[in-house]
């Protein structure tokens, strides 16, 4: 039974690893879209953005669990590439993951590049650096922080999540049941021991992520101060 | 053959909600060329057409053979791709990197390499400030290090956005005697923002004036501060005569130092240590304001006053209560500002023959 608490957690850190560069790589070029547009429509794709943060999981975790059938285009040619079916994989909670998780990576980073400003990097492009060139050389070291913010942010409420996983993840073995959904059974059993062993250490994580998160935002020499945003998962 | 020096071409015109730019201009890539105006003239908005930073710009820039924007041919250049250098009001020092991770940002981008960083260092006068972080610079020593960075990047053209309007007069002056020292040695051409006029005075080879967005006045620095002279009620303007002279002779004894005019007449001024460099080697830029500057019918022969020159009024302006005289020394102009009961007392008249005097102190230098 231990055993089945391991493969949980084990799932979870992958699940929540493979989130977070996920993220990353694709919440970054979309905090820089939105930190430097100007139109006053950029709004709207904040609002979409920040969705997760004010709808109940069970929503989102709803239209993701349609569209991921073999009924729906995005479930059928997920299942036409790659010859499985979407819903109720691996694959399926990383996916509604990176949705329910994209404003913890986004929102700090968009801070952060808006504080930056275009002032230092109009410096660097005078010194011949191009634009790959300035984001390594200018924004990455100015905005470290914040990259580590969104980084830990988007961990911790991956592995904190329950509502959409229990949607489209179901609860499979090594698959999909994540360390949420294991204490979910266990309170189900009243297997209250167990649950308080994951409960505890679920909360000492968290308190240990988000501790390290404030510690990194204490006001430095250099470097960009971001706040945390968003609510508590 | 075309032998002249090579140019920087602008014909351009942008425009936002309620300001137009429209420049057409040719600049000589040679010395130093300074840009004066208000705020709001569009002096800025010019250096970042050049520099590529303002992307909304038509028409044709082009800098020697290069041609940075040609809208017909859907050119634009980068600014990564331009070589101009640019230094602005704020230093913009990446303060993730020490002084001389600043230094090597640009070195390490820089295609020709063939500066020395450790020259550039020296003439900057950098050595001792190397390893110190960004924020524990003053703002001269900013400017300084943003100077530096600049030019090692080897630009083609060096733009210079009020770099000094934030510094105190020492840090001022200790700037301008550096980018005067760079512009010689490097053979680098600059171009200068400023509107401070007596900054521009000091360093200049060409002067360009804007307002509201279009050329007022290019050519010579003298030529045109003078031509400014008859600009009225122009804060910014100080009426005075601009020169630039050969030092001939230093007194230390009597406290003065003697240029010569046009090779007759001489003109003192207060003597200064630093001129024994320059005796007989180039020539010393400085002015004399005209309010510094008094009339006499007679020669002044038994005043305390050093310098006097016979001259012939050539114009005389008007405004309220005051008149500017426009008197010719030789072939060199000097402006002598005096008030209308004085011009009325003296009973002054165009093609009158008078004598100017000013103080030794009166003919001002702030870099040497």
């Amino acid at each position: 039974m231990i055993n089945s608490d391991l493969q949980a957690l084990i799932t979870t850190l992958e699940m929540a690893a493979l989130t977070t560069i996920i993220l990353l790589i694709i919440g970054t070029p979309l905090a820089w879209y939105l930190a430097k547009m100007t139109s006053r429509s950029k709004v709207i794709i904040e609002a979409i953005v920040a969705l997760p943060l004010v709808l109940p999981p069970t929503v989102l975790g709803f239209y993701l669990l349609i569209a991921f059938s073999p009924e729906y285009l995005p479930g059928q040619l997920w299942q036409q590439t790659t010859g499985q079916q979407l819903a109720f994989s691996f694959s399926a909670i990383v996916i509604g993951s990176v949705l329910y998780s994209l404003p913890f990576v986004v929102q700090p980073l968009q801070k952060a590049f808006e504080q930056l400003g275009d002032s230092l990097l109009e410096a660097g492009a005078l010194l011949n650096a191009g634009p790959i060139d300035r984001f390594f050389s200018i924004v990455l070291p100015l905005t470290k922080a914040s990259f580590i913010t969104a980084a830990t942010l988007g961990f911790a409420h991956t592995v904190g999540e329950f509502g959409i996983i229990l949607m489209i993840g179901g609860n499979i073995p090594g698959e999909t049941r994540v360390l949420s959904i294991a204490l979910f059974d266990h309170v189900e059993a009243f297997d209250y021991t167990r649950a308080h062993i994951l409960s505890i250490g679920l909360l000492i994580g968290s308190l240990i992520i988000l501790a390290a998160i404030y510690w990194l935002n204490l006001p430095k020499r250099a470097g960009t101060k971001t706040t945390l945003i968003g609510k508590a998962n | 053959m075309n032998n002249n020096p090579p140019q920087l071409n602008i014909d351009i015109s942008l425009s936002y909600s309620q300001f137009n730019l429209v420049i057409n201009q040719a600049i000589p890539l040679t010395g130093i060329t300074g840009i004066f105006g208000h705020s709001a003239s569009g002096k800025s908005t010019l250096l970042r057409a050049i520099s590529g930073l303002e992307k909304s710009v038509f028409g044709n820039i082009s800098l020697g053979k290069i041609k940075l924007v040609c809208t017909e041919q859907k050119v634009y250049l980068k600014p990564e791709a331009r070589h101009v250098g640019l230094v602005f009001q704020n230093s913009r020092l990446f303060d993730h990197l020490t002084v001389l991770g600043n230094l090597e940002y640009a070195v390490k981008r820089c295609k020709n390499n063939q500066l020395f960083i450790d020259d550039i260092i020296e003439l900057t006068k950098l050595k001792t400030l190397l390893n110190n972080h960004i924020n524990e610079l003053s703002g001269g020593q900013q400017q300084r290090v943003a100077l530096a960075r600049a030019i090692l990047a080897e630009p083609n053209l060096l733009l210079l956005d009020e770099p000094l309007s934030a510094l105190d007069q020492q840090s001022k002056t200790q700037l301008l005697t550096m980018m005067l020292a760079i512009q010689k040695q490097l053979n680098l051409p600059i171009l200068y923002v400023s509107h401070s006029l007596d900054e521009l005075q000091q360093v200049c080879d060409n002067l360009l004036v804007m307002a509201q967005g279009k050329v007022k006045e290019f050519g010579n620095i003298h030529q045109v501060i003078h031509n400014l002279n008859h600009q009225l009620g122009d804060d910014l303007i100080a009426q005075q005569t601009s020169l630039s002279l050969p030092i001939t002779k230093l007194c230390d004894g009597y406290g003065l130092t003697t240029l010569t005019l046009q090779d007759k007449q001489k003109i003192y001024l207060e003597y200064d240590a630093s001129f024994k460099d320059k005796i007989n080697n180039g020539e010393l830029r400085c002015f004399i304001l005209a309010s510094d500057v008094s009339v006499t019918l007679t020669e002044p022969t038994n005043s305390s006053i050093v310098n006097h020159l016979c001259g012939t009024i050539n114009a005389i302006k008007q405004n309220n209560n005051k008149v500017l005289l426009t008197v010719n020394c030789g072939e060199q102009n000097f402006y002598v500002a005096i008030s209308a009961f004085s011009q009325q007392k003296l009973a002054l008249i165009v093609q009158q023959q008078i004598y100017l005097q000013f103080k030794a102190s009166a003919v001002r230098t702030f870099i040497h």
